[in-house]
């Protein structure tokens, strides 16, 4: 498959996903772009659309919670942050996505943890 | 100098602008994709990241023996007192 | 149009025994039926993340790990077991004269 196409299907497919969670895709277009493109690619090579900014481990119960969109498995923290890690998807409310910072799981538990 | 040591992935947009930051300022620093990297680096990438913060998030920066995981330029910034 | 225009057959009460699942085509609508503990679960065959078969999936009580990447979602309401605000579509069953029916919504979710 045109490569083109597909990113179009993955855009399709995971716009559905994400809106009954709260997001939508980054008003940064080039971002997006990029990043669905990576994601293309990746499952090519491997199979599934996996996060471009997260690595896999080879273990399957791992990897399998770092398919795009991976928000379901890492909710607290992305909705703390408003962003999934990559920033492909934001909370529906942003607007300007590059006012978003991404927040270390460390740290986002730590400052969990003093509230 | 500090020391900048960095874990990046070939598909991660932020793990660029991590570069291009140091680049900007002229800083030296290393890195590794550890999608490109062979089984025994990825081994040793994956024990430091999760012994740091049990995740597998890029870019994982190391100024000397701190450690900044994400894009996060005033962090940077202020590890390395710019 | 009345409603029990909407049931419609899908298969013999005795092709499918306890924890069996038989994926259908009805009226354009891919659909998974499934039997547990005596009672009959109808739900689309696609799964929400990634369109792929659940009907290639494991089926453990009431829930089924998709194939793909191993989303699991309770048949009978349609929840996606890490994220309840997502479901796979869910249909009606019943059965009548060893038929097993079911009633596709009108929006022919699932298709
Ligand atoms: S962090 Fe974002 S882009 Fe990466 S897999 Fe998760 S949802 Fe997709
Ligand atoms: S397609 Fe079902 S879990 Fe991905």
């Amino acid at each position: 498959m045109d490569d083109e196409k597909r990113k179009e299907q993955l855009r399709t497919m995971f716009s559905k996903v994400v809106d009954p969670l709260g997001y939508k895709f980054s008003t940064d277009e080039e971002l997006v772009e990029f990043l669905l493109e990576q994601e293309v690619n990746i499952e090519k090579e491997k199979g599934s659309p996996f996060c471009p900014c997260q690595g896999l481990t080879g273990e399957r119960e791992h990897d399998m919670k770092l398919v795009c969109p991976c928000i379901p498995f890492h909710r607290e923290h992305y909705d703390a942050m408003k962003r999934c890690w990559c920033g492909l998807y934001v909370h529906k409310d942003v607007d300007d996505p590059d006012s978003l910072m991404q927040i270390s799981l460390k740290e986002f538990l730590e400052s969990k943890n003093k509230d | 100098m500090k020391k900048v040591v960095m874990y990046t992935l070939s598909t991660c947009p932020w793990c660029m602008r991590a570069k291009k930051f140091f680049r900007e300022h002229d800083i030296p620093f290393e890195y590794t994709d550890y999608d490109k990297a062979d089984d025994r680096t990825k081994e040793a990438i994956k024990e430091d990241c999760l012994a740091h913060g049990s995740e597998m998030s890029f870019p994982f920066v190391k100024i000397d023996d701190k450690v900044v995981v994400g894009y996060n330029p005033e962090k940077y910034a202020t590890l390395l007192d710019l | 149009m009345k409603q029990e225009d909407n049931w419609i057959f899908a298969l013999k009460e005795d092709e499918l025994s306890n924890g069996e699942k038989k994926p259908l085509l009805i009226e354009g609508n891919k659909v998974l039926v499934l039997k547990i503990d005596g009672d009959f679960f109808a739900i689309s065959n696609k799964c929400p993340h990634m369109e792929c078969p659940l009907s290639k999936g494991t089926l453990e009580q009431y829930v089924i790990k998709c194939p793909c990447h191993d989303w699991r979602f309770d048949v009978r309401e349609g929840k996606f077991l890490d994220a309840e605000e997502i479901r796979v579509p869910i249909y009606e069953t019943k059965v009548m004269e060893e038929g097993v029916f079911i009633k596709l919504s009108k929006e022919g979710a699932g298709k």
